[in-house]
């Protein structure tokens, strides 16, 4: 099953998600950016299994995820183990923001996987970037995250 | 004597981070499961006073689990802490018969707001 969203409706129920839950997960402000992240990244993906044929994937600067992981742990090392799994559950909470506000607007109820984490810039296979979000925060570190739909798919919509 | 809670989240995070958040409350964390089927063969044994349940679970999800547990032990109280926090999501965790429903991110006083509410 698939749903048609205008692109444009879309782009900015994700900005909304990154934003909130961004701030409210770890104190962090981000707004849309011109560029891409070009430090040292991480990735995070998911791929919605109900509802919608479309993954999400997270690039981010590694310093600023680790900044993040270390306000949300309250320690002031953290290990690659906490940055992976708190990029993962600040994804899973963020996609589940994305969910709600799809249902919100579609009344269609999404579920997605469990996020995956890699370090560098990872692609999904079979897939082509429909739209990109670049952010920055206060310290010059940013995220990116991509709209990935199936490749067979060359509508533009959601 | 504390009430006891199971948490049950694949993610390690949102175990610390309950664990900070109910330091010097009546609470305490008495076990922690990373999936549903660990979660499923230690509820009998643990016999926690409240489950905290993920939904977006590797293996079984979450309101699979709380369903499997609620049919063996039909007085088991279970809170769903997820993002999935919309109609749909709500719906099927009452009918399966969770007490509860924890949006995340959440905050202190929303955990103990569920937890008070659920062991009134």
């Amino acid at each position: 099953m698939d749903t048609a969203i205008e692109q444009k409706k879309l782009e900015e129920m994700l900005d909304k998600a990154v934003r909130e839950v961004t701030e409210k997960t770890a104190g962090v402000h981000l707004h849309l950016g011109s560029m891409p992240p070009a430090g040292e990244l991480c990735t995070v993906h998911i791929t919605f299994k109900k509802g919608f044929q479309s993954s999400l994937t997270l690039y981010a600067d590694s310093s600023m995820l680790a900044r993040m992981t270390r306000s949300v742990i309250r320690k002031e090392r953290v290990s690659a183990q906490d940055l992976e799994d708190f990029s993962k559950e600040y994804f899973n909470i963020l996609c589940g923001r994305v969910a709600a506000l799809l249902y919100k607007a579609t009344k269609v109820p999404a579920r997605f996987g469990v996020p995956s984490f890699h370090q560098g810039r990872y692609k999904p296979e079979g897939q082509r970037a429909q739209f990109a979000l670049n952010y920055a925060d206060d310290y010059r570190e940013g995220a990116q995250l991509i709209h990935y739909v199936p490749c067979h798919r060359a509508d533009t919509t959601h | 004597m504390g009430k006891r809670i199971m948490v049950v989240d694949d993610s390690r995070m949102v175990a610390l981070q309950m664990q900070n958040l109910l330091e010097g409350t009546d609470y305490e964390i008495a076990a922690y499961c990373r999936n549903g089927d660990e979660a499923i063969a230690q509820y009998g044994q643990v016999l926690p006073d409240v489950v905290t349940m993920d939904i977006i679970m590797p293996g079984l999800d979450g309101l699979e689990t709380a369903q499997a547990i609620l049919e063996e032990h039909g007085d088991a109280k279970i809170i769903m802490v997820s993002s999935l926090a919309y109609d749909d999501t709500f719906d099927e965790a009452r009918a399966i018969g969770a007490k509860g429903f924890v949006d995340k991110p959440f905050e202190k006083e929303q955990l103990l707001e569920a937890l008070e509410k659920i062991l009134d």
